[in-house]
């Protein structure tokens, strides 16, 4: 497939020039006439508390204030700001027990920065000021910080709902092996094994950590319509849930969409959109924007999931993968939220990657006294790879296996059960991957040479792999809608709902316009940032933008050129099988001087009258669109081999990564530097959960780093030269062949760091991230492998 | 509330302002004088979305500059690098490498990836990596951000 014409070339993003010049426009950039300025009050003394007491009527009589909210001025309904309600049949719904615990403003205060009330003035100064003097009285409640504690029969209840404040554990209903997803007898397996490793490995509570926090506008007015400007992943659910949650029908809500200013999973379902819309409710015709001060953004938005893994593996002497056994227990934050999803998908991919004989895994999640947890690029994954890949490499150095060899041979492949079982993989180029990462970091040599070392800097290099997921079929739904609009110059809109997380989705689905109609990339726009405008769409998130909404692009295009081709076959008295569309030009294969232009169809298309002399109408009128509602056929997991290399410095603690390759198998790169944008965006973020990042909480459960000053990430000095090799594995159900580029790009450097780690020093960090402190600590205890 | 009043030249042009002396460089820019261009990311000095550049080669933190301590200066923010069309040699080299994702950190870094070569036209790739410390980028891994600088330097 080398004859693409637009598909596989780096032409500049659709967005670049507008980034660049400042012209892009975000949420907080919009101004209107009689703008508002609300602000969301926010607990920030307690963790657990109930408010006792709240008077806001110092507030509202302050300077500028136009009106001041408390939890009973708004609706009383609850909702919950993630969304896979939305996103599963009914009776799976009721078996997952997805609750609505949140509502707009509280009096049981349940995590550091949950909103208690909403102040609405004419500056942001005003009400930031006014919030001053709101008067509020708590009842402190017991924190409850671990899983352990949330579980005490004694403890608060978060709701009725879940008792033991157990949010969420797999549903018995649903898999009746002691509601752990499983095949095979786990037990057996260890019985039959020459090597049993366990560990039991703490994963940090990291962040997005996206540039631009959480800013929204919102205005009631238009004749009672909601409209609402958010830069949010999921305009067409939030369009959904905002209905559902104001009680208005879906066609007095407007959704639109402004830039994303980085996603990662933070602006998947609702934010802030609840607060916000409830204010410009009450002040019915003017806009009201709400912009989120950083430290507010940090407490106030979802993190990643952070938990203890246990985890127990059995080899055969031949290194035989028999058996797994996985318990995954999650602290998840203060709200429901998405308690089902991560659970479900942690198990989902650990099951995904190696071929187990026996395989079995669990996962819960209690509530706490913390942020809620949501998603965040992976969705579990990552957790996955930092636990999974350093165990099995303790292992493998038991039973003196090479890395890169045992996962070759171990991975699945093409035929097998995929993350979800009776769902195949179709293409797999791991063991590419796998070779030419070796390859490239010297992996042989690098083994040999740092297996003996002396000195206080020590060097060592690791692997990680990993699988995911392109879209969510068949676990939820996968559904995209497109329409492709032909004006009467043959040139084209694409519309949709599809965000473009600054990850080049837009660029590549223009790309895929293009390319399947025939035009040349300049004649085909895309808009998608309406929920007026465009279609259904479920979002931006698993990893599908590219892989379901590129399918949809196609679809759309090809009924367009479809009825192109139908118009000419017509004008040229040929049959339409013997037509070839070509430069905007539809001739006759093999009669070249037998044309019509493209445009002249879609002029006539538009441009049409009965002529009085013949009473005829010229060539076919009705304006040329193309529409596709696609439902994905599959979820094309994408591979890939991340290789690290470090240097410990044994009296320091500090780790420098020297070297990083990382081998992607995405499929068909559609437009190549955005796929290599995410592959090195991803690293960033994968040796930051490894290595440095975690939200802190003191005993009280306030976060003692909620700013970038106190939460340290990978810096350009930090990261290192990264080797970027893409391995194009054609899949048969992708847009193109390709595959999905974003979310698992942060997947195998989390592992594969963390093994390089261990490599260098002989020991095994069990707890992320692993800091210069516990290095030393580690080298304190353990001393160093000779 | 003190105010006091100042002449501040942003992208060329002059404005005559009074402005209260708690107010930052950051929102006379963004609030009064509607200049969106330049980014909040933190508030704090932490992120470096707002960087701007002082006499068209200093970067300097928008947030963290009182506006009351720019009188008579010169400010050009990411939209004053564009003349007549023709866009800075750092903007043309961000766009050719991909160096923008969410493009949230674009203006600050381009403004500061302009104070670096202002400096040194033919810095080391480690001189690029350490004096873009302060500005985050959580998208990139700045590989195509150092990549850019470099591009553009050849050009400068």
């Amino acid at each position: 497939m080398s004859d693409f014409k637009v598909i596989g070339q780096r032409v500049p993003k659709v967005d670049a020039r507008r980034k660049v010049t400042g012209h892009q426009e975000y949420a907080d950039d919009l101004r209107m006439p009689g703008m508002l300025y609300g602000k969301i009050v926010r607990c920030m003394e307690y963790a657990h508390a109930k408010v006792t007491k709240l008077d806001l009527s110092q507030a509202a009589k302050a300077p500028g204030v136009v009106k001041v909210l408390g939890p009973k001025d708004v609706t009383q309904k609850g909702y919950n700001s993630g969304v896979l309600d939305l996103m599963v049949p009914e009776p799976v719904g009721q078996m997952l027990g997805d609750i609505e615990d949140q509502l707009v403003f509280t009096d049981h205060v349940k995590f550091q920065g949950d909103a208690i009330a909403g102040i609405i003035a004419t500056s942001e100064e005003a009400a930031e000021r006014a919030a001053e003097l709101i008067q509020v009285e708590y009842e402190p409640l017991p924190v409850y910080l671990t899983a352990e504690e949330a579980k005490k029969p004694d403890a608060v209840q978060f709701t009725p709902l879940k008792p033991g404040n157990l949010a969420f554990a797999l549903p018995i209903q649903m898999f009746p092996d002691g509601a752990a997803y499983a095949w095979g007898d786990s037990e057996a397996g260890f019985a039959e094994a020459d090597l049993i490793v366990e560990e039991t490995f703490t994963l940090p509570k990291v962040k997005q950590c996206q540039m631009e926090p959480h800013t929204y506008v919102a205005r009631y007015g238009d004749g009672g319509r909601l409209n609402c400007w958010t830069s949010t992943q999921m305009p067409k659910c939030i369009h959904n849930k905002l209905a559902r949650l104001f009680e208005l029908p879906m066609s007095r809500v407007h959704v639109i969409q402004t830039t994303v200013g980085g996603g990662f999973g933070c602006r998947l379902g609702m934010i802030a959109e609840p607060q916000v819309c409830a204010m410009a409710m009450a002040v019915q015709g003017k806009p009201v924007k709400v912009s989120l001060l950083r430290e507010e953004d940090w407490l106030g938005s979802e993190s990643r999931h952070p938990g203890k893994y246990k985890m127990k593996i059995g080899f055969k002497k031949d290194g035989t993968p028999i058996s797994m056994d996985a318990h995954w227990i999650s602290e998840g934050g203060g709200y429901y939220t998405h308690a089902s999803g991560v659970q479900f998908t942690l198990g989902a991919w650990l099951a995904g990657t190696y071929k187990w004989t026996n395989f079995r895994f669990k996962g819960d999640r209690y509530y706490t006294n913390t942020t809620p947890c949501g998603a965040y690029r992976g969705y579990g994954n990552p957790q996955n790879n930092f636990a999974m890949e350093q165990l099995i490499d303790r292992a493998l150095n038991q039973l003196g296996i090479d890395k890169v060899e045992w996962r070759k041979k171990w991975h699945k492949t093409v035929g097998d059960d995929g993350w979800c079982m009776g769902v195949t993989y179709a293409s797999c180029g791991l063991d590419e991957c796998l070779d030419k990462g070796a390859k490239a970091i010297g992996w042989e040599d690098k083994i040999k040479k740092y297996a003996k070392q002396t000195g206080s800097k020590r060097r060592g290099v690791g692997v990680a792999v990993m699988t995911h997921t392109s879209g969510a079929m068949p676990m939820l739904l996968e559904h995209t809608t497109c329409t492709v609009k032909i004006n009467e110059d043959a040139t084209a809109e694409l519309i949709f709902s599809c965000s473009d997380l600054g990850t080049g989705a837009h660029t590549s689905l223009q790309q895929i316009g293009a390319e399947t109609l025939g035009f040349p990339l300049e004649d085909v726009h895309v808009r998608a940032q309406d929920s007026d405008i465009s279609g259904f769409d479920i979002g931006a998130h698993a990893s599908r933008t590219l892989y379901v909404g590129g399918s949809a692009v196609i679809e759309a295009c090809e009924d367009a050129k479809r009825q192109i081709l139908e118009r000419a076959a017509t004008a040229l008295e040929a049959n339409q099988d013997d037509l070839v569309m070509e430069n905007k030009k539809v001739f006759v294969k093999g009669s070249p001087d037998k044309s019509i232009d493209v445009a002249t169809i879609c002029y006539q298309g538009v441009y049409n009258w009965v002529m009085p002399d013949t009473g005829n109408w010229i060539g076919i009128p009705g304006q040329i669109q193309g529409y596709s509602s696609y439902f994905a056929k599959h979820n094309s997991p994408p591979w890939s081999a991340c290789f690290v290399e470090v240097e410990v410095d044994t009296e320091t603690g500090q780790v420098k990564v020297l070297d990083c390759v990382a081998a992607s198998d995405v499929g068909k790169a559609i437009h190549p530097p955005s796929v290599e944008g995410q592959v090195e965006g991803g690293i960033q973020q994968g040796f930051g959960q490894s290595c440095m990042e975690a939200m802190i909480y003191d005993e009280k459960g306030l976060c003692l780093n909620n700013t970038f000053a106190d939460y340290r990430m990978f810096g350009p000095s930090d990261m290192p030269k990264i080797t970027n090799i893409l391995v194009e594995e054609h899949d048969p159900f992708g847009p193109y062949g390709a595959k999905s580029a974003g979310e698992g790009g942060q997947v195998a450097p989390t592992g594969a760091i963390a093994n390089a780690i261990y490599n260098a020093l002989g020991i095994q960090f069990t707890e992320g991230p692993i800091t210069p402190e516990r290095i030393l600590k580690a080298i304190k205890e353990k001393g160093l492998q000779a | 509330m003190k105010k006091r009043s100042i002449s501040l030249t942003v992208n060329g042009t002059v404005h005559d302002l009074e402005v209260p002396v708690h107010r930052t460089l950051l929102q006379v820019l963004r609030e009064d004088l509607d200049q969106v261009e330049t980014k909040y990311g933190c508030g704090t000095g932490e992120c470096g979305a707002c960087t701007v550049l002082v006499d068209g080669e200093k970067a300097i933190l928008g947030c963290l500059t009182l506006a009351a301590s720019m009188d008579g200066k010169s400010i050009t923010t990411v939209a004053g690098l564009e003349k007549d069309g023709q866009l800075h040699p750092v903007q043309e080299a961000f766009i050719e490498e991909h160096a923008i994702q969410c493009g949230y950190c674009t203006p600050g870094m381009v403004c500061k990836s302009v104070s670096i070569l202002a400096k040194n036209p033919k810095p080391s790739e480690e001189e690029i990596r350490h004096n873009l410390e302060g500005n985050i980028c959580r998208c990139t891994g700045y590989v195509k951000i150092v990549q850019a600088v470099q591009r553009a330097s050849e050009r400068i």
